[in-house]
């Protein structure tokens, strides 16, 4: 078994070379779609006893000094992950086919692009499996940098190359970050291997709380939690639309896993680790969700998403720490359930919005949904499956997305905190968490209102037909996943179980069963009478009369007229604006009989991201006007270079100390 | 069990009417008129059922379907509320949670059929609506989370059958029925929050967003409303029904007759108070949220623990 698991390896590194070296960007896409498919099936077929819930897989390989011997251990977590990121990621591929087309026909090679997804592939096979945190950086670094050149494909564009360095950037300072974290555990362990980090994080020593938030603030980069999610919503705009699926869906979910795989090395947390992260993941499913109203980018808007999502993730694994650290078990299983199970439903929802996204693009060239209106009628397929997908991330029943918030609900409604004060704060979250439930219905009315139904807001707009079949597959396959999910819970629950053990340490996970149990019967009874409702009054509706639609009386209506996505979310911001600042460019109308035209803009930024850039340029203007200080009197030129020479002097007596 | 059963569905079917009808009424005695008959509503329906519906050439088939689905979900929601002030026809834990967003789908769906028809004014109320709604989910929220934790229970019949005399600080319970005063009123668009009989699209909310549908759509929308406002009134009439949860005769009838009173009660306030400005409609939801943040608060000082 565990040769088929480390054959997936070679197949991944073969295929990313065929892609270079073959001639047609056909064959090209077929040599990586089948290397990752072969990888897929092997890497399945190994972990299939370990998803069933029996033995981990372990393999070491001897290595020369001084790592020794790398080992490689697929648990239930790891194999969870595996088992759904490989096959997403071979759909990925499959959209990026039909995606890439347009780009095809002019002449570009795609060698490169499908070769990076045949490594973000082999990225997951390392950072999945590794027990040593070399190859674990390793693996971290080959998914950061493949997904960075993923994200520049249309270079020739200076917005991308910003978007895509600003990303590079970002994912380097949770790299140094991790780095610290891991050095620091090395001084401590004097090993690189994952079990002795286990052995000295499972103690209560002062440095365990440190290492906690490194890694804390490293993962949280990683999965674009508030507030270092600024690289995101840019990324996601910039990258094709299948880079952005994958990456908001598949890549970014290993920093979730590193945290959970350090919460199983660490053993049982302290309190306040859990309160951190469920009030960390609050703050990011709150502005997540808020900051997505204020869009008009259809891209930025799901990448907005992404940060609200693994915020309820978050906010799931928090219950589950404050659960483990007080010993309640209902709540530990709950939560933990809960944050699994969101992990793989915002994979399946968000691929597929994004896909949706990529085909209203390739159909129209924008994603403007201020200048898009109508689709429905001329994207029938995508916008049924965009649709599929957006009642799903509102998490509204039958679908899979209320399956894994209803679990986190249960957790923080559950009354079953020590301390009556501890209960009331759960129970105010859940309060908060109906409200980003509440306002994630809204902004995806408005998504998907604006840009499929009612009529054309622009005329200009490109008028392309429907995504062809590689586009719509995909996009089918994760909706029947939601479906599935959804109408079938404990088919959601039986794909996490396995892992839940881990976490559940022996306690009975029926207290997660049991909160799914009565939806095994209501989702589908609800499924059945909304099919059945809407069928009828579908089949009932075909005799209808037509006419236009009634203008209060005013008969030279223009789609310019409809309701558009700023003034759908006008009131809403009106009430948050603290939080959501915005910049106005306007010149208004000044006499009767004004002699210049006038206009009006507003654009949202992003306030973190703002600030950042502010301390940025202060920081920068500060060490400027300190350096030329420097060289003008000698004194200060004299001092600066003497202490340098103490520091370093210090260092090397230190390092050949005893 | 089986006669509680068919008792709540036929409550479920009847009630909703009456209810209409009663708040017609009263708000008629009020202005001094004699009002439509109580069954209006059911004549109303009979009238728009036998119709030929029309629709934009704009819209596609969400606008067909979505009254329909809107009317399937107030049903559902109406299986799970305490109608007769004991236990409903289906009920689990953390059932208010199903019910919270099996009410938002409805409203989603309303909302989606708003913006097919490309107008300029249903655009509107669908983003007031779904404003409005995203203040009052979280209190909701904290007034059920405050409910279950003071008495223990988590199924909604349970929850909302909490009576002063189990030791329950009366400030959570008078706290939570003012909120979901407050949350009827939002949910079911009855004034101060939005004038069901005005017929001007720029201050409208739920009419403004149905203005386009006809025949049998806007039966359904209307009946779905009607459920809605049943549904709402009987866990506030389970709140204060003396004999909730005992199952009885007694009990059954007292929280129809409670229900009827919470309708007239809405119809007075409609009545005597005139509709807020849409900026000032927040805060008065805000009220809501202020009462569910206060009870949760005031469960500190329950009497007993958590079962």
């Amino acid at each position: 078994m565990t040769v088929f698991f480390l054959l997936s390896v070679p197949v991944l590194l073969v295929g990313a070379g065929l892609t270079l070296a073959l001639r047609s960007n056909r064959a090209r896409a077929l040599a990586a779609l089948a290397s990752q498919a072969v990888a897929t099936l092997l890497v399945l077929m190994s972990l299939l006893p370990t998803l069933r819930g029996q033995a981990a897989l372990e393999v070491v390989w001897p290595w020369p000094s001084p790592i020794h011997s790398i080992a490689f251990r697929v648990d239930a977590l790891g194999a969870f992950f595996l088992a759904w990121s490989l096959p997403m990621t071979c759909l990925g591929t499959l959209y990026a086919v039909g995606y890439l087309q347009r780009y095809f026909r002019e002449g570009r090679n795609g060698g490169w692009h499908f070769a990076l997804l045949n490594l973000v592939c082999l990225s997951f096979v390392l950072i999945y499996s590794v027990q040593n945190s070399l190859v674990f950086l390793l693996g971290w670094e080959i998914a950061a940098v493949a997904a960075w050149l993923l994200v520049i494909w249309d270079y020739g564009n200076q917005k991308i190359r910003f978007a895509g360095f600003n990303y590079l950037v970002s994912t380097h300072i949770g790299l140094f970050v991790l780095v610290a974290a891991f050095m620091l555990l090395h001084s401590e362990t004097r090993s690189m291997d994952f079990v002795s980090f286990g052995r000295f994080l499972s103690r209560p020593t002062p440095l365990r709380g440190t290492i906690f938030l490194l890694l804390g603030v490293s993962f949280a980069l990683k999965s674009a939690f508030f507030p270092f999610h600024t690289w995101l919503p840019r990324a996601h705009a910039a990258a094709p639309a299948h880079v952005s699926a994958l990456m908001s869906g598949v890549i970014h979910k290993a920093g979730l896993f590193a945290f959970l795989r350090f919460t199983l090395l660490m053993g049982k947390p302290e309190e306040w680790m859990g309160w951190s992260v469920l009030c960390f993941g609050l703050l990011s499913a709150f502005f997540g969700i808020i900051y997505t109203t204020t869009q008009r980018d259809l891209k930025r808007l799901l990448g907005y998403s992404s940060t609200e999502n693994v915020g309820i993730a978050a906010i799931g694994f928090g219950i589950g720490y404050l659960g483990w650290a007080w010993g309640v078990p209902a709540l530990l299983v709950c939560g933990f359930a809960g944050g699994l199970l969101h992990i793989l439903n915002h994979a399946l929802f968000k691929c597929l919005l994004f896909y949706g996204a990529g085909s209203v693009y390739r159909a129209t060239h924008t994603v403007d949904i201020e200048r898009l209106g109508g689709l429905a009628k001329r994207l029938p397929v995508t916008a049924t499956l965009f649709l599929i997908g957006a009642l799903a991330i509102a998490a509204l029943p039958p679908l899979n997305g209320f399956v894994s918030e209803l679990l986190v609900y249960s957790a923080l409604l559950s009354g079953r905190a020590p301390t009556g004060q501890a209960n009331i704060l759960l129970i105010a979250f859940a309060a908060v968490l109906a409200f980003v439930g509440a306002v994630s219905a809204l902004s995806m009315t408005r998504a998907f209102g604006l840009a499929f139904l009612g009529s054309p807001r622009d005329a200009t707009v490109h008028e392309g037909e429907e995504a062809p079949a590689s586009m719509w597959l995909p996009m089918a396959l994760h909706a029947l996943g939601v479906l599935a999910f959804g109408l079938v819970p404990q088919l959601a629950l039986g794909a996490i179980s396995p892992t839940l053990e881990l976490f559940a340490l022996g306690h009975d996970s029926s207290a997660a069963r049991a909160t799914v149990a009565p939806l095994v019967l209501a989702n589908p009874l609800l499924a059945l009478g909304l099919a059945t409702a809407g069928g009828l009054a579908w089949y009932l509706g075909r005799s209808a009369r037509r006419s236009p639609t009634w203008g209060c009386g005013y008969t030279a209506i223009s789609p310019r007229m409809q309701y558009t996505g700023s003034s759908f979310s006008e009131h809403f911001i009106r009430l948050f604006e603290t939080f959501l600042p915005s910049a106005r460019r306007e010149r208004l109308p000044e006499e009767v009989f004004p002699q210049q035209a006038s206009h009006l803009g507003t654009h949202h930024f992003d306030a973190v991201e703002r600030r950042t850039f502010e301390m940025l340029r202060q920081a920068e203007d500060l060490i400027a006007h300190a350096s030329e200080r420097i060289p003008e009197q000698s004194r200060f030129a004299f001092a600066a270079g003497l202490v340098a020479l103490v520091i370093i002097g210090a260092l090397v007596l230190g390092a050949t100390g005893p | 069990m089986t006669l509680a059963w068919f008792a709540n569905f036929g409550a479920l079917l009847v009630m909703p009417v009456v209810l209409m009808g009663v708040i017609g009424r009263v708000k008629s005695r009020w202005s001094g008129r004699k009002g439509p008959p109580i069954l209006q509503l059911a004549y109303d329906l009979q009238r728009l059922a036998r119709k030929r519906p029309t629709y934009s050439t704009t819209t596609t088939v969400v606008f067909r379907v979505a009254p329909h689905l809107f009317l399937v979900t107030s049903l559902c929601s109406g299986a799970i509320a305490p109608l007769l002030g004991s236990r409903p026809i289906v009920s689990f834990p953390f059932d208010f949670v199903w019910f919270a967003y099996i009410w938002a789908f409805g409203r989603v769906a309303l909302m989606l059929a708003a913006l097919d028809v490309g107008s300029s004014f249903e655009g509107m109320g669908a983003a007031r609506e779904a404003v409005f709604s995203s203040i009052l989910e979280p209190a909701l929220f904290l007034v059920m989370g405050a409910l279950s934790f003071l008495g223990g229970h988590r199924a909604l019949h349970k929850i909302a059958t909490l009576r002063l005399q189990a030791g329950a600080p009366p400030a959570v319970w008078l706290l939570a029925i003012a909120a979901l005063l407050i949350a009827l009123q939002v949910e079911t668009s009855r004034m101060p929050v939005d004038d069901p009989s005005t017929h001007l699209e720029l201050t409208m909310v739920h009419e403004v967003m149905v203005l386009d549908h006809s025949g049998p759509d806007l039966a359904a929308i209307q009946l779905g409303s009607a459920i809605k406002v049943f549904v709402g009134c009987s866990v506030i009439a389970t709140l204060l029904n003396p004999w909730a949860g005992s199952a009885g005769l007694l009990c059954g009838a007292a929280n129809l007759g409670l229900c009827v009173a919470v309708a007239a009660f809405l119809g007075t306030v409609e009545s005597l108070v005139a509709r807020l400005k849409l900026r000032a409609v927040p805060q008065y939801i805000a009220v809501a949220l202020a009462c569910g943040g206060v009870a949760l608060l005031a469960t500190i000082w329950r009497a007993g623990g958590p079962k």
